[in-house]
């Protein structure tokens, strides 16, 4: 049997960048194919290509034996390449059945694709109900539309971009199920993933990419996670350092009953929070996106202000009624998840942004007037203390890939010295040496004494991280438990919604 | 009796160019375009229609006129923001001050040379009887205006080329993804606005003052844009809104004609309450707290691919 | 040949600032082209337009005086623009600054005193703001878009005008023009260079472009401003009230407008008349772009459009060309720089040989 796929030197330039360098690999009927590597290694260069929405400078595909040029997306679904996409292309205002329409080429009568539809997911064990509007769909069930409408289109191919990101650990293994059905009928799925578990277990090959080449290929049974992760990074891992013998101080953060109102249609509030924060302690909040982390991370910077004066407080200070720069004059600090436009302002240079948060704790204002100096000054030392890849404060924001920014964003926050940082998501879409970095900046701000906040969609990263776990769904808290008395099963179930730890356990077993 | 249906077909009159107008816009904002321009377009229209009535005393040829200049000044917008990405607002009052100096320019040798207004389209004799008149009394683009409301929704909710403008005004980046020409339908989507600009810009001359007058508009582009913010994106409310904006205006006729108890207030204050209606308007649509969930998520941001 | 957009890693200030010269350069010979060919004399217009203002030394008078409230409308509006606030009825707010003025010269009408004129522009800044409050508490308050209420209070400005000239203000003695009477000597605004007609607020719009270009450099109310437009989220974060800049945004720039206004009727006016609204508030917006929203560049900026309309109005007389071919080539100023914009952002490629083609 000829070959699914065949890339032979694929090679992409960007300006400044060489995303693919000269990449051959190969994917088998049937086959399901891992392809790994950090972010920015190419992965998504790559699909891109086989998928149409790109071309690539040199190098060629051949789908089943044949040399093909995939001109368009519409050519690769032509071919049978179906693509489920990381951040989903789904319309929000829009109905299932109308997101699917559209990712049909042929003109299908509404009512023989809703009745197709319907088919392919009582087939696949998906169900939705397809009048449904976008917006009003969990993030799960998104991504099953997603794959209705590549199925629909009885792909040869499919290919899987970070699926499970977004996804609880019990709907993985949903997913892998309808994965491996489709594998066992004979079509091959390129599997995108830097999560090495989930490659072990559902994947019988795996490329690894690092710096847009290929560094190996292969099988993934075979190798220890501790094997592919250091042929993905390219060097041994660095563990986080902690000194010995913690101990936790008293109480600092102390958050009780908050609540936020819905601001948009499709918002999540969140829904009286009560948490408490010691002295030196990480705090992780785990939770599939949109169950309220954006609004829980706003109310807590100050961003969205409470009613209640004593629904936050700082070592017993009340900060319920005061903006950011009220917060952050009593040490609180946030650093957002959104790091271009939220955390920091693109068009601006790294000084000009270092004056947003810095410019009352550190006295960059003088009558009302910027000392713009102090913010050079500043912005320098963040950069040389946070190894931050910057030309100088003078750089704009906009102009630093991903992990510098918020290694920069991550400096500008830490080096306050702030009694209490809160974070959302630290290190997503960073590579991992930013990554290691910033981590073990958080563990060295707790080790002096401060109380930290992480709010995150990984959980590995918490698990890794954190000292103390708690579970975030539909705006609502669970209870805090220590991180080593709590198994991934049980968070799962938490972030799924299903509360409290005897019903928990119940619905393990059952 | 008789000055109620007057009114009624004067109101008629007054709001079809701008349910014209706004019906164009509305498709332009669908696919997630803000084209501020819309007087500056309707400016051009107007005085194309007016030379193309002038020299051929074809009226519909004159309409004609109308829309393709309208179409033409509408690419320079297109071609500004869609292939240069330029700032939407920006570009869109640009093209409301190029309108007003061209249309002047252009309709400098015209001035007070009247054209003959555009005749009903039906035969008088259908139209003898008051009630008769409500229907059959108006000259084409009226009923064009009703046809397009129609067509305009039909398009948006049943075919599937308006699932894909709406899809592109929804989230560009997807379409893109997908496989669809986001530009391609944006531009397809301004000139559509430029054209049904350039249809109501020219049904000034030709339905309502048969002369040129420099800025014969009067605003009436920018409340065709309101309207399309009032109406929430729907084109049956669209049309409610522009007979609302009709009678205010016939209002005004009847009290700058003097008599009755319209005479009482100012002039000029009836003159300024087609805009004073505007804000209202605008404001009471504000007030209702599912205004804007109808609004395309993209208005307004150029596409910028990341490749 | 191809060429292919590719985006700079960093805005390219070189553009930032060459690109108005160029789109104000660009202007000119396209224009000349356009006029020749639909039958004007092309080069004569740009000459007259562009060139005789600079080189004929009684024009500069003028030039002064028509930069003046272009200069001080479009600072305002390049700060409320930063703050990407789209105040576009400048227009209305000059008028109300005028009215406000107008009123307070009424009132005073035979008195005399120092405190007359101070009194009229306090009254003149003070009209123009509260009538940029009004979309600005829409703006807040109800989330209306302030570009359709403010430019719809500019055309209820002017019906204000007409009704106030034609009844309560106007001239008993005037024969029945709608027009007030002439203010008396303590409400018109001196002249700065006697023999001249320039008066006091050509210095006090150099004036106001400096001190903004300070404020806005320097001070938090200008990093405010900037970083609301830039980014509003990241401004909440940073502890900016969107809210209150909308507010600030409109009032300074409804004040500056209002200033204008009541220099206008104080200065060359002298009293209200049907003909005072003279699209400056909308000039003003072109001025505030090609001075790419920085006071200082809107102070050539405002020069430069000055320079077109005291050109329009000599190249009517001499070659008779219409007035309102100066709109055309001041929206044409606009539609370049607006063009030119991709520049800043990205660079223009030549793409040579395309070697996936070749490779396959």
């Amino acid at each position: 049997m000829p070959l699914r796929l065949q890339l032979t030197g694929i090679t992409k330039r960007f300006p400044g960048v060489l995303a693919n360098d000269n990449v051959t690999f190969s994917v088998k009927p049937g086959e399901i194919h891992a392809l790994l590597g950090e972010n920015g290694a190419g992965k998504s260069t790559l699909v891109k290509m086989i998928y149409g929405i790109m071309q690539p400078d040199a190098g060629e595909i051949a789908w089943d034996g044949e040399p093909v040029v995939v001109a368009s997306p519409k050519a690769a679904r032509k071919l049978g390449v179906g693509m489920v996409f990381q951040h989903f292309s789904l319309f929000e205002a829009l109905t299932v059945l109308e997101n699917i329409a559209l990712g049909m080429d042929a003109k299908i009568p509404a009512r023989e694709l809703e009745a197709r539809i319907r088919a392919v997911m009582s087939q696949y064990g998906l169900l939705l109900d397809p009048h449904r509007t976008v917006a009003t769909l969990s993030v799960g069930e998104r991504q099953r539309i997603e794959i209705v409408r590549a199925l629909l289109l009885d792909p040869k191919l499919l290919i899987m971009d970070e699926p499970t990101s977004v996804l609880t650990p019990q709907e993985v293994e949903q997913l892998f199920t309808v994965l491996r059905t489709l594998a066992a009928q004979g079509c091959s799925i390129l599997y995108i993933s830097h999560k090495l578990h989930e490659i072990k277990a559902l994947c019988d090959t795996a490329t690894i990419l690092r710096g847009g080449r290929l560094v190996d290929t292969c099988d993934p049974k075979q190798e220890t996670s501790r094997s592919m992760a250091e042929k993905m990074i390219g060097a041994g891992l660095k563990d986080i350092v902690r000194q010995p013998g913690r101990s936790m101080g008293l109480p600092k953060l102390v958050v009780s009953r908050l609540s936020t109102r819905k601001a948009g249609h499709f918002d999540v509030a969140v829904d009286s929070v009560s948490l408490t924060v010691r002295a030196g302690e990480i705090f992780g909040i785990a939770g599939v996106a949109g169950n309220g982390q954006n609004a829980l991370l706003d109310a807590l910077s100050g961003e969205i202000i409470s009613d209640d004066k004593d629904a936050i407080t700082i070592d017993g200070y009340p900060l319920g009624l005061l903006d950011t720069t009220g917060r952050r004059k009593y040490g609180l600090c946030a650093v957002p998840e959104e790091r271009n436009g939220h955390a920091a302002v693109g068009d601006f240079t790294l000084s000009d942004n270092s004056v947003l948060t810095a410019r009352d704790r550190l006295g960059m204002v003088v009558l009302g007037l910027i000392n713009s100096g102090a913010a050079k000054t500043y912005t320098g030392k963040v950069i040389a203390d946070f190894a931050v890849k910057a030309l100088g404060p003078g750089s704009t924001a906009g102009s630093l890939s991903g992990g510098n920014l918020q290694k920069y964003i991550m400096g500008r926050e830490i080096l306050q010295k702030p009694s209490v940082l809160v974070v959302s998501q630290p290190t997503w879409g960073v590579d991992a040496g930013a990554a290691a970095a910033i981590h073990q900046a958080l563990v060295d701000l707790a080790a002096a004494g401060s109380a930290i906040v992480v709010i995150s969609q990984d959980l590995d990263e918490l698990l890794a991280l954190c000292d103390t776990l708690a579970v975030i769904n539909l705006g609502r808290l669970s209870g805090a438990r220590p991180v080593g008395e709590v198994s991934v099963e049980e968070i799962g179930l938490l972030m799924g919604g299903v509360h409290g730890t005897t019903e928990a356990r119940d619905a393990v077993s059952a | 009796m008789d000055i109620y249906i007057a009114i009624i077909v004067t109101l008629v009159g007054a709001a079809s160019p701008i349910l014209i107008a706004a019906l164009g816009e509305l498709v332009v904002e669908k696919a997630g375009v803000l084209n501020l321009g819309v007087e500056g377009m309707m400016l051009v229209g107007a005085i194309a229609g007016f030379a193309g009535q002038y020299y051929t005393g074809n009226p519909y040829f004159a309409l004609l006129c109308g829309a393709f200049a309208g179409a033409a000044t509408s690419l320079i917008f297109g071609f500004l923001t869609l292939s240069l990405s330029a700032n939407q607002t920006a570009t869109g009052l640009a093209l409301t001050i190029f309108g007003t100096g061209f249309s002047a320019l252009a309709g400098a040798p015209f001035s007070a040379r009247p054209i003959e207004l555009m005749r009903p389209l039906f035969p008088l004799e259908l139209a003898t009887h008051p009630i008769l008149r409500v229907i059959f009394g108006y000259a084409a683009p009226v009923y064009f205006s009703f046809i397009m409301v129609f067509a305009v929704w039909y398009f948006l909710k049943k075919t599937r080329a308006g699932l894909i403008l709406r899809a592109v005004g929804e989230n560009d980046l997807s379409a893109h993804s997908i496989g669809y020409s986001v530009i391609g339908v944006r531009y397809a989507a301004v000139l559509f606005g430029g054209a049904m600009a350039g249809i109501a810009g020219a049904c000034f001359p030709l339905l309502l003052t048969p002369q040129w007058a420099e800025r014969m508009t009067a605003g009436r582009g920018w409340i065709a844009v309101a309207l399309v913010v009032f109406a929430s994106w729907r084109p049956f409310r669209l049309l409610a809104g522009a007979y609302l904006f009709g009678l205010v205006m016939t209002m005004e006729l009847y009290a700058k004609a003097g008599g009755g108890p319209l005479s009482v207030i100012p002039s000029e204050l009836w003159a300024a309450l087609p805009y004073l209606a505007t804000i209202v308007v605008l404001v009471l649509i504000s007030i209702r707290r599912d205004a804007s969930s109808n609004a395309p998520a993209c208005l307004g941001r150029p596409f910028l691919p990341s490749n | 040949m191809l060429f292919r957009l590719e985006k700079r890693q960093e805005p390219s200030r070189f553009m930032l600032y060459a690109t108005p010269v160029a789109s104000v350069l660009l202007t000119m010979v396209v224009g000349a082209i356009i006029f020749s060919l639909i039958g004007y004399d092309g080069i004569g217009a740009v000459r007259e337009i562009f060139f005789t203002p600079l080189t004929n030394a009684y024009k500069w008078q003028d030039l002064g005086v028509k930069a003046a409230p272009l200069v001080i409308i479009g600072v305002g509006l390049s700060i409320a623009y930063r703050a990407n606030v789209w105040n576009i009825g400048a227009e209305g707010q000059y008028i109300m600054g005028g009215l406000a003025g107008t009123w307070v010269a009424l009132a005073t009408y035979g008195m005399t005193g120092p405190w007359i004129l101070p009194l009229m522009i306090l009254a003149g800044v003070v009209g123009g703001a509260l009538y940029a409050a009004i979309p600005a508490l829409l703006k807040t308050r109800l989330n209306v878009n302030e570009i359709l209420t403010s430019l719809m209070l500019t055309y209820a400005s002017v019906q204000l005008i007409y009704y106030l000239i034609r009844a309560p203000w106007k001239d008993p003695m005037g024969m029945g023009f709608p027009q007030t009477r002439l203010f008396s000597e303590a409400a018109r605004l001196p002249t700065v260079i006697p023999g001249t007609i320039v008066h006091l607020g050509v210095p006090i719009a150099v004036l106001v472009a400096l001190a903004a270009w300070f404020i806005m450099s320097r001070s938090v109310f200008g990093y405010q401003m900037k970083v609301v437009g830039a980014a509003p989220h990241a401004a909440r974060y940073g502890g900016f009230s969107e809210n209150k800049t909308i507010w600030l945004a409109l009032l300074v720039s409804g004040a500056l407008a209002g200033l204008a206004g009541v220099l206008e009727v104080a200065g060359p006016f002298q009293r209200m008349v049907p003909g005072f609204p003279t699209n400056y508030g909308f000039t003003a917006i072109i001025v505030a772009f090609l001075g790419r929203l920085n006071p200082l560049g809107v102070l050539f900026a405002g020069i430069v459009m000055a320079i077109t309309f005291v050109g329009g109005e000599v190249a009517q007389t001499t070659i008779g060309l219409p007035n309102a071919a100066t709109g055309i080539f001041q929206a044409m100023v606009l539609f370049f720089l607006l063009a030119g914009d991709i520049l800043v952002r990205y660079r223009i490629r030549r793409v040579v040989a395309n070697p996936a083609a070749g490779a396959a």
